[in-house]
């Protein structure tokens, strides 16, 4: 029979036999795949292995805490109270999820001081020919002049409307 | 079926009171941290110890979780469950643990730590004959050595699943993937169990 429920392509159908199995559904869906197990004699065999297995792993208990284990760690926090600022300071940049963040800040200075290196006074060689170098000048001082005329122009309609002001209040 | 497992985590919904009392240890109140040590405490050396099978190093690794929410305690906020948070920490822990130590540890502490159980029938039976006593040794071992064969991932889903009684979004969160991969490790993983504790649970009847 081609069960649904036992590809894993199919694994969101076989979590809701696991959660079948374990009773965790609602009345609606546990009537639903009680109906199906009365007809697919692999689920119902699943099910039963799958209750098995579970029973199998509740055999391993494993033993409860050391008697001391609060009184080890209040010491620890202790210590780690009264420890000096840099040496917390230390502690904490020890926690695993820095330790990315450092390899990518180190990776990333090495490639830009490659970079100064490569290019010191932080100029980038135009590597076209000197008809594109020639290109790229022009459009600079096209932009430039553009600009400087536009400060001329909003300078103009500044003293244009200074002088209307001035011969209203004349 | 999971039911018989005394689980803290799974029955912790909402509201999630767990998160009150940290943002009280957020305040300075120690009390409530004592609170959720005392509620914590063996649900994550127990997740740790089948994590790593290790007894001294499961308590180890459980004392730095409670360190690490202690240290976290003013920067903590509550964005999601306070047994997520927590059991992200353990898994993160114990991943890295099993990650950076696996090649030198071999399978050494997997063969010399057999004191970190207790015997769930000893305790019902009070007197357990011999031939229970190494009946019992067995079995644990094969379940023990069932799990130790898992993918790191996949042990870890399962133990959250299995004696957690996490739900799959909480499993996703703290293992910081999709619902679906959980669902998809949570396949493969029992399918492994199942092959290789068929011998076991041959003849079962339900």
């Amino acid at each position: 029979m081609n069960c649904p429920f036992r590809s894993e392509d199919a694994s969101s159908d076989f979590s809701l036999l696991l959660d079948y199995t374990a009773g965790r559904l609602d009345s609606q869906r546990t009537a639903m795949l009680d109906r199906h197990m009365d007809n697919c004699a692999d689920c119902a065999a699943l099910r039963v292995e799958q209750a098995a297995v579970w029973d199998t792993l509740d055999a391993w208990e494993p033993m409860p805490a050391s008697i001391d284990f609060n009184r080890r760690l209040w010491q620890r926090i202790g210590a780690m109270e009264s420890a000096p600022w840099y040496e917390r300071l230390a502690e904490s940049m020890r926690m695993a999820h820095w330790k990315p963040a450092f390899t990518l800040a180190g990776a990333t200075l090495i490639i830009a001081a490659g970079f100064m290196l490569d290019h010191p006074g932080g100029r980038v060689p135009v590597t076209g020919g000197s008809s594109t170098a020639g290109v790229s000048v022009t459009e600079a001082e096209q932009v430039e002049q553009t600009l400087e005329d536009l400060q001329l122009l909003h300078q103009f309609d500044s003293a244009t409307a200074d002088v209307s002001n001035v011969s209203k209040q004349m | 079926m999971i039911q018989g497992v005394n689980s803290v985590v799974g029955i912790s919904a909402a509201p999630d009171l767990d998160a009150q009392l940290m943002l009280r240890v957020k305040e300075g109140d120690d009390e409530s941290f004592r609170l959720l040590l005392e509620k914590y405490r063996n649900p994550v050396i127990h997740f740790a110890y089948r994590m790593v099978q290790d007894r001294a190093i499961s308590e180890e690794l459980a004392q730095e979780v409670f360190l690490r929410v202690y240290r976290s305690r003013q920067t903590y906020e509550p964005t999601a469950r306070f047994t997520t948070w927590l059991f992200r920490i353990a898994t993160h822990l114990a991943l890295n643990w099993l990650r950076d130590g696996r090649k030198e540890r071999g399978q050494q502490r997997l063969d010399d730590d057999r004191d970190g159980e207790m015997p769930a029938r000893e305790v019902a039976d009070r007197l357990p004959s011999m031939e229970q006593r190494m009946v019992y040794q067995v079995r644990l071992q094969e379940v023990r050595d069932a799990i130790a064969l898992l993918p790191d991932k996949q042990r870890a889903a399962v133990l959250m699943h299995k004696y957690e009684e996490m739900e799959y979004a909480q499993i996703a969160s703290v293992l910081e993937c999709s619902e679906s991969a959980v669902k998809s490790l949570l396949f493969r993983a029992y399918e492994s169990l199942r092959a290789r504790l068929a011998h076991m649970v041959t003849g079962v009847e339900r």
